[in-house]
């Protein structure tokens, strides 16, 4: 496991937390759980409950809807949060595609965090903005 | 497009309240909201947004409809409480699409720099903007699937 300070600085080189303080970056350190997932093994299962926002560390996971592969997260990508805001069970797997390090917080406790850390809501919001975008891009 | 004085701030929340986006306000971010909107009257075949332009509000329907086209293709209708041009509020970008009035309509226009201060000093806002953005992500991927 890494130490507190080198998540920290983990943290830090993430656009998500790019905002943060030091001592933010300490709390948000503290606030999330670090876990592992070999490959293969599924993060989020659609339709299921049980949910979490993840933030990507080390590896890349899979998006997968019946088969198909939607989209392919990097280091920094987070994912499980919409189903967290729509309080609706995840809309696709995401499965590790190799190991997978990332950091974790618990469905409920997301709202608090997200109002405690408004910086990082926008950056999820801009975010959010980009996958919007792209998916425009190709309707018809 | 003409500058409309009819709606009350009570009226412009109550129409802000209907609104997808704005889910879960509490009445003090509506009102706040309300008191920054401003209302926009258009006629029949009028463009509200245009493609390619940098955007510099986010429009929401009241009475009327809308057209929105990329090109010659009809992508969506808009129907009152529904919404456009949030995106370009949030990274100015270029608009993606031209949005045609079609009939009388008439619209609440916010400007992004007024949204912008509002968002910075209302987290429950910008937490609400995220879920409004997070169900029309969902919302299109099931269109993709379907």
């Amino acid at each position: 496991m890494a130490d507190t300070e080198e998540l920290i600085d983990e943290l830090a080189g993430l656009t998500l937390f790019a905002d943060l303080s030091r001592p933010e970056l300490a709390g948000v350190a503290h606030t999330l759980e670090e876990e592992w997932y070999a490959e293969g093994q599924r993060i989020l299962r659609e339709g299921l409950s049980g949910t979490g926002f993840y933030v990507l560390l080390e590896g890349e996971v899979s998006v997968r809807l019946g088969g198909d592969e939607l989209a392919r997260l990097h280091r920094g990508a987070f994912f499980g949060e919409a189903a967290i805001l729509l309080g609706e069970l995840p809309g696709a797997d995401v499965v590790a595609a190799g190991r997978v390090r990332v950091v974790n917080l618990a469905g409920p406790a997301m709202k608090n965090f997200l109002m405690r850390h408004p910086n990082v809501m926008y950056r999820m919001l801009q975010e959010q903005t980009r996958r919007l975008r792209s998916a425009n891009r190709w309707r018809r | 497009m003409v500058v409309g004085m009819t709606m009350t701030s009570a009226q412009k929340a109550q129409s802000l309240a209907r609104v997808s986006l704005f889910a879960g306000l509490t009445d003090g971010s509506l009102g706040a909201l309300a008191e920054l909107a401003g209302e926009v009257e258009f006629s029949d075949g009028d463009s509200i947004v245009i493609q390619g332009q940098v955007g510099t509000g986010l429009f929401v329907l009241v009475s009327g409809a809308a057209r929105v086209m990329r090109g010659s293709d009809e992508l969506a209708r808009l129907v009152p409480g529904e919404f456009l041009g949030e995106l370009a509020v949030i990274d100015r970008m270029p608009r993606m699409a031209t949005v045609f009035a079609v009939g009388p309509t008439t619209c609440l226009a916010l400007a992004s720099w007024d949204l912008f201060r509002q968002v910075d000093m209302d987290h429950d806002l910008v937490h609400s903007l995220l879920r409004g953005l997070a169900l029309r992500v969902r919302q299109l991927s099931e269109q993709h699937s379907h």
